[in-house]
């Protein structure tokens, strides 16, 4: 009997890892990757593509001094406007999202050990009261970071030059205005191939699917 | 007998009927002029057809006209809808004075036709009677040299390539000729095609040239694509073409045809009637092209293989430009030759300037893509501000006329460069400094990479994290009692403060009695048990040697609250230390 199922135990696990083999690979990112990715859109003569990339690359690693330059570059070849970042959001922006999500957990873990430490010790208790402090300050930190980057998820790049903007999501609406390669939209609303958009001037309308590309793919 | 008879009064009645049929047929001629109005110097056509057995006709002879036969053809004509056999008679018509000449008829059922001939200069009357335009002549043509009609002289296919040798990767213009006899080819069932081996060919003029002539004195349409072919190897080679075409065919066989010939027109023709379309293939005469290799004496190193007649210039646009900011230089190579071939890098490297790869762009200025203009474009951006030159570009060629290499220069080019972009924009120096230097230089090959550009904070699996930490730690707050010791610390201190000031003060009633309340506070905190509760039985129970002095400081405290005696006051800081002993007892 062993010796039968040993066997079948083998083919099963064979199955199975040819199973997982065969799956598609996800795609994967990498702030680098996505940075040289955008330098040879840059290089290509397609603004729109690059400053994607870029902003791409900047979520992964958004205090990258090459990503911040080159994209600044970019946008003003293209002639689009570019809003200089506050000293604040450099501060918050300092750690990479993923340092500072594992930060803000560094900051509950202090602080809820600082307060159950608080609560047992009798002496030296300005040793979890400074843990509390620290974890409170990573916490902030997390949080802020989180802050500045929530309206990035929502934002898209133009991909073509002359990208109309109609007033309501038809390909034969009236066109509204019009939008340049590699001009960074919010997004905040979408309908069947077209999605609301708001310019940084404030102004809104319907733009094909096809023509931006959401900074965070929707996969 | 019976027969006999009848057989001898049918031929009676009968043969003068079929004399008469085919004498008819014989006599059945037309004539026609085309055009019949023409300028003086020009010519017209005189076409005679004939339905019988004519052999041939007596030209006329009339003062101011020249009359020159051009030929005989036999083929068919169509009349009512119905194909008959016919001859047909080509005589060109020369004028030599202008007026309104009339022809007799050269067969005797032909009537005669007119012919108006005009000066140059005087205006066409006919213009005031009809808006349309007169139309042109038909031209008259003649078969190309070496050409033969087939498809029984209703078409022919003719290939016109370069008599010289040409050089490998040399692209030549190639015309085929497609003639087709009005009437007769009833359809082109798709394009020619160039047959031969170790050549390409481009694609075929999607609409080809149309213009009808007169060949062989009968209506043709000439139709003809345009292609151009390159050599891949030199060498010695055969090339001709053919096209599929529908041909009406007379499926009659020739005793049927000359039955045919003697019926009377329309009488009983629709028996004999037997033509049919039929689909062919006609093939154009085979044509020897010698091929030639390209001579790697004198070869240049950047010859891309380019072989032709190229003319070649620069520009740049925008000519002024701001640090940073782009502009794009030209490269344009006109002329004609093998594009496909004509290469150019550009610029590799170019100091005091970014270089970005070259793209091109290529704009045919005829049918087959042989002629025209090709493009090339580079993105430049200027490092630093001032007057900056670009060097001339260089392209090199085989020139198959010269039979030599080309070497082709542009001029210089003087570009004004302004201050950077990135500083008139307010960038901040990181950028500015990446706006002066271009683009900042790729990194190396990623090392770690993530599955999902979502932030870890944003994403719901990392978000249990934090979560089931923090109610973890909540748990573990709720959970843990707190120091009893550390709560009553800080009251100790308070009352020994209060114990200080009353010993200070020589109050042994409210020294003991605060000694007493902040003991059993303290014991009742340390043994979770009502302080009301703690007896002296209890403190010997626990503490041993140490509960006589508590005993004793009880019963003091007792004494001084129920009377005045003050007599214990001499020994408040003994009791002090007694106390702070067994405070700092229990906060260890």
């Amino acid at each position: 009997m062993r010796t039968g199922k040993i066997p079948m135990l083998i083919t099963g696990l064979a199955l199975w890892a040819g199973q997982a083999l065969a799956q598609t690979p996800q795609p994967t990112y990498s702030a680098d990757g996505l940075y040289n990715q955008a330098n040879a859109y840059a290089r290509a003569g397609k603004p729109g593509l690059a400053v994607l990339s870029y902003e791409r690359a900047a979520l992964l690693a958004p205090a990258d001094p090459d990503i911040i330059a080159n994209l600044a570059y970019v946008r003003a070849s293209a002639h689009v406007p570019v809003k200089p970042l506050s000293r604040f959001a450099r501060l918050a922006e300092a750690a990479s999202p993923t340092v500072a999500a594992w930060l803000g957990v560094l900051g509950i873990a202090l602080v809820g050990v600082g307060l159950v430490a608080g609560r047992v010790a009798a002496r030296f208790l300005w040793i979890p009261g400074g843990g509390v402090l620290l974890g409170v300050a990573l916490m902030v930190l997390a949080a802020a970071n989180a802050m500045l980057l929530w309206p990035r998820l929502h934002e898209a790049v133009i991909l073509i030059d002359q990208a109309p903007a109609r007033v309501s999501p038809a390909p034969m609406a009236d066109t509204a205005f019009v939008l340049r390669e590699a001009e960074s939209v919010t997004m905040t609303a979408e309908h069947e191939d077209f999605i609301l958009i708001r310019s940084g001037g404030g102004l809104t309308g319907w733009v094909s699917r096809a023509n931006l590309g959401a900074v965070l793919p929707s996969d | 007998m019976r027969w006999i008879r009848t057989i001898i009064v049918s031929l009676c009645l009968f043969a003068p009927a079929g004399y008469a049929m085919a004498q008819t047929l014989d006599d059945l001629a037309y004539e026609t002029v085309e055009p019949p109005r023409i300028k003086l110097g020009e010519s017209a056509i005189l076409r005679v057809t004939s339905f019988g057995r004519i052999k041939d006709v007596t030209l006329p002879i009339i003062p101011g006209l020249v009359f020159e036969p051009m030929g005989r053809s036999q083929g068919f004509d169509f009349v009512n809808g119905s194909t008959l056999p016919a001859t047909f008679f080509s005589i060109r018509i020369t004028p030599q004075f202008a007026g309104v000449f009339t022809i007799p008829g050269l067969t005797p059922s032909s009537r005669p036709v007119g012919l108006e001939v005009v000066k140059g200069d005087e205006p066409n009357p006919y213009t005031w009677h009809s808006q349309q335009p007169t139309p042109a002549p038909v031209p008259i043509g003649s078969l190309p040299k070496g050409v033969q009609l087939q498809a029984g002289g209703a078409a022919f296919v003719h290939l016109a390539i370069p008599a010289r040798p040409i050089y490998v990767g040399e692209s030549v213009p190639v015309e085929i000729d497609v003639g087709l006899r009005a009437g007769i080819v009833t359809s082109v069932n798709g394009l020619p095609t160039l047959k031969g081996s170790d050549f390409t060919f481009n694609n075929l003029s999607k609409q080809p040239e149309r213009r009808e002539e007169t060949i062989d004195g009968g209506a043709f349409i000439l139709l003809t694509w345009h292609s151009a072919l390159a050599a891949v190897k030199p060498g010695d080679f055969e090339l001709s073409a053919e096209a599929p075409l529908t041909v009406k065919m007379s499926t009659l066989s020739a005793a049927d045809r000359a039955v045919a010939s003697r019926l009377a027109y329309p009488l009983l023709q629709s028996m004999y009637s037997g033509v049919a379309p039929k689909e062919m293939t006609i093939e154009s005469s085979p044509l020897q092209l010698k091929v030639l290799p390209l001579p790697l004496e004198g070869q240049p190193d950047k010859f891309s293989g380019a072989v032709g007649e190229f003319r070649a210039s620069s520009d740049v646009a925008p000519a002024s430009v701001a640090a940073g900011e782009p502009l794009t230089l030209r490269l344009h190579i006109s002329g004609a030759g093998n594009f496909d071939r004509v290469d150019s890098t550009m610029f590799d490297h170019l100091d005091h300037w970014k270089t970005y790869p070259a793209k091109s762009s290529f704009t045919p200025s005829d049918a087959v893509g042989n002629e025209g203009e090709k493009v090339f474009e580079q993105p430049l951006i200027a490092a630093q501000p001032g007057e900056q030159s670009i060097p001339g570009l260089e392209f090199d060629y085989f020139n198959p006329n010269t039979r030599q290499y080309e070497h082709l220069q542009t001029p210089e080019i003087k570009v004004t460069v302004a201050a950077s972009l990135a500083s008139g924009l307010g960038l901040n120096s990181a950028s500015a400094t990446g706006a002066a230097a271009g683009l900042r230089p790729d990194h190396r090959l990623p090392q770690g990479s993530v599955s999902e550009l979502r932030p870890l904070y944003f994403r719901a699996l990392f978000l249990m994290i934090p979560t089931m930490l923090a109610l973890l730690l909540a748990g573990s707050w709720f959970a843990v009692r707190p120091n009893a010791a550390r709560a009553t610390s800080k009251a100790a201190k308070r009352v020994l403060a209060e114990l200080d000031a009353a010993a200070r003060a020589g109050d042994s009633s409210v020294f003991f009695a605060a000694a007493k309340r902040v003991l059993l506070q303290s014991f009742a905190a340390r043994w979770q048990m009502p302080a009301d509760q703690i007896t002296i039985a209890e403190l010997k129970a626990r503490l041993g040697a140490t509960a006589e002095d508590l005993e004793r400081l009880f019963a003091i405290a007792d004494e001084t609250k129920y009377s005045d005696d003050q007599s214990g006051g001499t020994d408040f800081q003994r009791w002090i230390g007694l106390i702070r002993d067994q405070l700092i007892s229990e906060r260890e």
